[in-house]
């Protein structure tokens, strides 16, 4: 089941939404919709590690 | 099998080494992130001479101390900080997005803090249970339940949601509302504790003169909060009475939502990619990892962060089912759910007892109605087992044979005798949420 998925590229969409999501709310500077629209974007994230990239780094993808 | 059966495919069939290795994985996470983040976890730890690094096995879980609820709770309350969660708090208060507590009868109850993102785990897990169970973006869910500062379907409405289902909240409406609610909307799914599910029939039939199976268009329903969904008489007598197929779902305020029935209906999957449950021998602490043997649950939510639940002694007792689901998943199963709690597995007359045997009896004789109450005292020195039930108006004539094949039944199921009572058809309490039917009046 797991050889037909490209968990690797999911993976790394995954760490990426992070890394844009982290960098939206440095640009913020504290306006407070984007703090707390990202706060729950990330939780999301969260969500897809989770889902994705947890298994992806013990399936050594 | 096809992938459309699964949430996420990748995890629910993941073979059996893998899927130990993520939770090892998890595990060392979760207990580094309490260890660093909670006074209480790092004390409790500590005082064991517990480092997060000595974990490198499988095995090593089993060195890590378990907690209980009065662990959590000697740790919070009005004079602790931060109020009133305490010591097991790991991230600021002004993280905390979601507060719930524990429906326990006794005492102080058990403070729930959850962020945004412990609450989506919550609802993701949910979503795992209403997936393997049918639930499509087509669906009109219902919620025939008061939301409140209790955790019971909040994440049955949120992962309805999420799964793109439209929900209905029937929250405020009384049962009557609820039902000419339901049939006005035609809502094809809904979620309740198995008591209400029963009770909200009952009425459709006796107040309203309507035919759940006929006059509504419920076709799937989850279960939660007492054990009936996993109890085989009680699930067919839920699943005539609205002509639906019925699952169960498992989960507690403190773990979050760790077990449920898919479509196959072959007992509870263990969401072993979220959650670690482990079982052990009732009176010695022995690890069982054998099936069908039974003992009480220690759980591990592998993924909540605010407030961490690790080797959380539920004294729920289980039992692994060495069965293969249909479904293809290789998540384990449980046998018959919940079977009940360590604590109110009771010995009378010097015989254990669990109430699911007696409910089993009961929700299993058609001459009897959905409720009953089991009182336990003392004559003496001797144990007196009273059960109250009630006859349906079409045996009403039928009293002695009822009484005489329920003690028989009884007798055979739990080894004991039992005074039978008898009462007015409608006269038992009914329950919209948990309800408490085994009454153990003994001095103790």
């Amino acid at each position: 089941m797991t050889q037909e998925y490209d968990i690797k590229g999911m993976a790394d969409k995954i760490t990426a939404l992070r890394q844009n999501a982290t960098e939206l709310q440095e640009l913020s500077v504290g306006i407070p919709t984007v703090d707390c629209n990202v706060t729950r974007i990330l939780a999301n994230v969260k969500m897809l590690e989770m889902n994705i990239n947890d298994v992806a780094e013990v399936l050594g993808k | 099998m096809s992938n459309g059966e699964y949430w996420n495919p990748i995890l629910e069939t993941l073979p059996r080494e893998k899927l130990e290795q993520l939770q090892l994985k998890k595990f060392r996470e979760i207990v580094a992130w309490a260890y660093d983040h909670s006074k209480f976890y790092h004390k409790l730890y500590s005082d064991a001479g517990l480092e997060p690094g000595d974990i490198k096995t499988f095995a090593d879980i089993r060195k890590v101390p378990k907690i209980e609820k009065s662990m959590m709770r000697n740790v919070q309350g009005p004079d602790k900080d931060p109020f009133p969660y305490g010591d097991i708090l790991c991230v600021p208060l002004e993280q905390v997005t979601e507060y719930r507590q524990t429906s326990g009868t006794t005492g102080q109850p058990v403070y729930q803090a959850d962020t945004w993102q412990d609450w989506e785990y919550g609802t993701e897990s949910y979503c795992y249970a209403l997936y393997a169970q049918g639930y499509r973006a087509i669906d009109r869910l219902f919620v025939p339940f008061g939301y409140n500062i209790f955790i019971a379907f909040w994440a049955y409405h949120y992962a309805g949601e999420k799964l793109g289902c439209e929900v209905i909240p029937g929250g405020v409406l009384n049962t009557e509302a609820r039902i000419l609610k339901m049939q006005e909307l035609k809502a094809t799914a809904m979620g309740a504790t198995p008591t209400y599910i029963l009770g909200m029939a009952e009425t459709a039939r006796n107040k309203l003169g309507l035919d759940p199976v006929k006059d509504l268009q419920i076709r799937k329903i989850t279960v939660a909060g007492e054990p009936g969904g996993s109890v085989p008489a009680t699930r067919k007598r839920m699943e005539d009475a609205w002509g639906a197929k019925v699952y169960d779902q498992v989960g507690s305020t403190e773990i979050g939502h760790w077990g449920w029935e898919c479509r196959y209906q072959a007992g509870l999957h263990v969401n072993e990619a979220f959650f670690l449950v482990e079982i052990e021998d009732v009176d010695t602490g022995e690890a069982i990892t054998e099936p069908g043997k039974r003992g009480k649950m220690v759980v591990t939510s592998l993924n909540r962060y605010a407030q961490p639940c690790i080797r959380f002694d539920v004294k729920d007792l289980i039992q692994w089912n060495s069965r293969q689901c249909e479904c293809g998943r290789t998540f384990r199963l449980l046998d018959g759910g919940l079977q009940g709690r360590a604590d109110d597995i009771t010995k009378v007359k010097g015989v254990l007892l669990s109430p699911t045997a007696i409910e089993e009896v009961v929700r299993d004789m058609p001459e009897l109605s959905d409720a009953y109450e089991v009182v336990v005292t003392k004559k003496g020195d001797i144990d007196d087992i009273t059960l109250k039930v009630e006859i349906v108006p079409e045996h009403q004539d039928e009293k002695d044979a009822v009484r005489a094949k329920l003690v028989d039944k009884l007798r055979v199921t739990t080894n004991l005798g039992y005074n039978i009572e008898f009462h007015d058809y409608e006269s038992l309490p009914r329950s919209v949420a948990k309800s408490r039917r085994f009454h153990d009046l003994r001095p103790h």
